[in-house]
């Protein structure tokens, strides 16, 4: 198994990392890719559970301009759809929903670079309105700026995704008919999948009988995926999930690493992911089968991507 | 000014008084639902605590008093010196009916409308049945109480109805995108919607079972008024014959003159059929104080007027005789009999769908307290809670049962019992709640996908509140029908664990009959109900969380 302690990780990427301090495109001459993957964690000293809310943004913050800002996927007059998880009825301190200050952080990013509607919604597996609430994430989004979106059963499209097990399946229109869609999971375990990450998200932009998904999890993963062609996706690792995934629901099991990733590479993502949540990618089948499948790059270290120090 | 003027005056604000509380109680029951905040107002359930015959049922039954309840004190106290003023002048229920009475034809059967019936006698021998049962332990009330009646119906009827016309129109409109010249009229419907969807539903779309017998006899009871002006709070209604009987020493009495030129309008337009055309013969047990007679009439004839209330009121008698009681309490011994005979009532089986809400007391308790309302199910997030029909027998008609194919008891709420207006579930802590055990979750293995079908599936254990899950796997190797094997993750229950909630029944991939399923026994009301010894062979004592996968922690060194 590979472990990566984090003065390994610094010493690995220091020469990029530190690159990555500067500008995007200056710190490698003109012509370098732009990173797909950054990393902004916390360093010095730990801070008090009640002061992770402004952490949190820090870290997103962070993580945006240092994957080259907001501005690289945002155009003026964009509608954005924040696609976070909030599946359930938890309080952020239970780590099964995305963080509430991650979700806004990123809408006052997106309307900072010219968005003219950001809409944040998911489809829940507990009852939205008590989940919406719970998570703190309808009050956070709305108060950044966003409109917070139920979705309706009685709404949901059927549309031909063209996948290997997936030939059709039922999505939320103005989800997918949304200029840019951010995927922004929160790192969790899960018993099938043992990691439930950014691919798996996208289980809430879809309705229909979801829950048969799991007879063949990883096959639908990709087809989901492959049909939403991820242009940026944001991990939230402030708090993870380590144990009695997706819902939670003991505090011991919630653990925090205060990080926030985001990448283009939704691959890359779940791969870091996985790491985080202490698994090896490769032994997480949707990371597989994805790169399999030519969706992205289990080796992250391999892209180009960097890496922050925020305080 | 003469009577009349008066009375007219009077009767306008009658009628802004009665819509008032009509407005009062859709905008309680409206309110009763999931929503911001710890707990539910106590005030949501005020129109039951002013309810004398709640009061009386419930002390009959258990020998105890709910919450407010003693706030229906406050309408005796009303109706002793004002009369049924209650019936007349606030009781939504009767709101509705005199509403639905305005749309009567006009003409000359009205005169007949407004006469004395001896058949309106029935609502006193009901009422002395139904105290007759109550005292017996049986709590029928609720099933002829107007309050009971009135929620039921607008939770499990008229309110998915309006639903259904709300949601499926903007849903509709939202499909078709039609517009007016350039103007989407989405930009109407979807806010109406939203309005719909958020405020008085929250979230939900509320569907029950066996509602359409609530609705047709509620149905009934409003059309009924084409036939009799309120023929409901006439005949039938057992809480205007409890105020009657309050009433009639009530020094407010309606004083009838020799002025009278036998012309008839007051009876005309006297809801109540109190005599109001008889002198001396007006009937204090019927009125309901409304005014309308002394506004009709043309020469100042009667009028509500004080008297002391040791003078006997000059009135008639509705003919109340030893012999109708006799029957109406044989009715009652015989209501009772028949409810009470069957083997559930007699606490010798136990219904396996008869899954109550966390905090209902033992069954016995809970049926003589609940006047199935219907409160916890407008309250329940899920739409989980549904009236039973005939699981709980014919005595629990229309109680609360969750249906974990329609919704499941959330982990996190406590609602039903705050809403609870007498009390038949208990308000909990929290914490308590999430202790409860309403049943206990069955694995059907001849459906379960990894059992029956060889294929992956967690959708259950996923699901799982239970923080450190009740749901179990076992890796079990699987033989596949082309040879070989194939390592599947079977989901076992913890009976130490699962409380029941029912949410893997509501989330199986089966959608007819859920592979997991929920059943009554465990529940933590019955000691008797109970197929397990608790932690007699705790399953990981000692051993690691079978459900907890290897966490590594990568920062560890």
């Amino acid at each position: 198994m590979i472990r990566t302690t984090r003065r390994s990780f610094l010493k690995q990427t220091a020469a990029l990392g530190g690159a990555a301090l500067l500008p995007p495109g200056l710190a490698l001459g003109q012509d370098a890719a732009p990173p797909a993957l950054a990393i902004a964690r916390a360093g010095g000293e730990r801070s008090a559970d009640a002061e992770l809310g402004p952490l949190a943004r820090r870290l997103t913050r962070e993580a945006l301009a240092a994957l080259g800002g907001m501005e690289r996927f945002v155009s003026k007059g964009d509608v954005v759809w924040i696609k976070p998880n909030i599946g359930w009825n938890r309080a952020p301190e239970l780590a099964a929903c995305t963080n509430p200050d991650v979700v806004a952080e990123l809408v006052t990013l997106c309307l900072a670079a010219g968005a003219k509607t950001v809409k944040v919604g998911d489809h829940p597996c507990h009852q939205a309105a008590q989940t919406y609430r719970t998570s703190g994430i309808a009050a956070a989004a709305a108060a950044a700026g966003a409109e917070v979106v139920f979705l309706d059963a009685s709404r949901f499209r059927t549309v031909a995704l063209g996948g290997e097990r997936l030939k059709e399946w039922a999505l939320y229109p103005e989800i997918i008919e949304a200029d840019l869609v951010i995927n922004v999971p929160v790192a969790k375990h899960h018993g099938l999948a043992r990691a439930t990450l950014a691919m798996k998200n996208y289980m809430g932009v879809i309705g229909g009988r979801r829950n048969a998904w799991h007879q063949d999890l990883d096959q639908c993963l990709v087809d989901i995926t492959a049909y939403m062609k991820p242009r940026l996706c944001v991990l939230d690792a402030v708090r993870v999930l380590t144990a009695h995934g997706p819902v939670g629901g003991n505090p011991d099991d919630v653990k925090r690493l205060d990080t926030v990733a985001a990448a283009t590479d939704i691959v890359a993502l779940d791969a870091l992911g996985a790491e985080l949540l202490g698994h090896r990618p490769v032994d997480i089948a949707s990371i597989r089968a994805a790169e399999a499948a030519a969706l992205g790059t289990a080796d992250w270290r391999s892209l180009p991507h960097a890496e922050r120090e925020v305080s | 000014m003469t009577a009349a003027g008066r009375a007219r005056r009077i009767v306008w604000l009658r009628r802004a008084v009665q819509t008032a509380g009509l407005l009062l109680f859709l905008g309680l029951l409206i309110a009763t639902r999931p929503r911001e905040g710890a707990e539910a107002s106590p005030w949501l359930q005020v129109w039951f605590d002013l309810d004398p015959l709640v009061l009386t049922g419930t002390w009959l039954a258990t020998h105890s008093v709910a919450g407010l309840s003693l706030l229906a004190l406050i309408t005796v106290a009303a109706t002793l010196i004002l009369g049924r003023v209650f019936c007349g002048w606030l009781c939504p229920l009767g709101t509705l009916h005199n509403a639905i009475s305005a749309l009567r034809r006009r003409g000359a059967a009205r005169r007949d409308m407004g006469r004395f019936s001896p058949w309106q006698r029935l609502k006193l021998g009901l009422l002395a049945a139904l105290l007759v049962m109550a005292l017996f332990g049986v709590h029928w009330l609720g099933v002829l109480d107007p309050f009971g009646l009135l929620t039921r119906s607008m939770t499990t009827a008229v309110l998915p109805a309006v639903d259904v016309i709300v949601g499926d129109s903007a849903t509709a409109i939202y499909a078709a995108d039609p517009r007016l010249g350039s103007f989407p009229l989405t930009r109407i419907s979807e806010p109406v919607y939203r309005f719909f969807r958020d405020r008085v539903f929250s979230g939900q779309r509320p569907a029950f079972d066996g509602a359409m017998l609530v609705a047709l006899i509620f149905a009934a009871a409003l059309v009924l008024n084409l036939v009799r002006p309120r023929f409901w709070c006439r005949y039938v209604c057992p809480l205007g014959a409890l105020l009657g009987l309050f009433s009639r020493r009530a020094p407010l009495r309606l004083r009838q003159t020799d002025a009278c030129t036998h012309c008839g309008r007051c009876a005309m337009s006297c809801p109540a059929a109190a005599q109001p055309e008889k002198p001396g013969e007006w009937l204090p047990g019927e009125c309901f104080g409304c005014w309308n007679c002394v506004a009709a009439c043309p020469v100042d004839a009667v009028d509500f007027a004080w008297e002391p209330f040791w003078r006997r009121p000059r009135a008639g008698s509705d003919g109340v005789t030893r012999r109708g009681a006799i029957k109406a309490l044989a009715a009652g011994v015989a209501g009772l009999l028949v409810l009470r005979l069957p083997p559930q009532a007699r606490a010798r089986a136990y219904h396996p769908a008869l899954i109550r809400p966390p905090g209902a007391r033992p069954e016995r308790e809970f049926l003589q307290r609940c006047v199935q309302c219907g409160l916890c199910m407008k309250a329940c997030p899920t739409n989980a809670l549904q009236p039973t029909l005939l699981e709980a027998g014919l005595e629990g008609l229309w109680t609360p049962m969750l249906v974990p194919r329609l919704g499941y008891c959330e982990y996190e709420c406590k609602l039903c019992g705050e809403v609870c207006p007498t009390e038949a579930i208990q308000r909990l802590t929290l914490a308590a709640k999430k202790e409860t055990r309403i049943g206990l979750a069955v694995i059907d293995t001849t459906r379960c996908l990894p059992y029956a079908y060889g294929r992956s599936c967690i959708v259950c254990e996923e699901h799982c509140p239970v923080p450190d899950k009740a749901i179990y796997f076992v890796e079990t190797e699987v033989p596949l029908r082309g040879g070989g094997t194939r390592t599947l993750k079977q989901p076992k229950v913890d009976a130490d664990r699962c409380i029941g909630c029912g949410i893997c029944e509501a989330k199986c991939p089966f959608r007819d009959r859920a592979a997991i399923r929920v059943t009554s026994a465990g529940e933590s009301r019955h000691p008797d109900n109970q197929p397990i010894l608790p932690g007699a062979e705790p399953l990981d004592a000692g051993g690691a969380d079978p459900a907890a996968d290897s966490y590594g922690d990568p920062y560890g060194g």
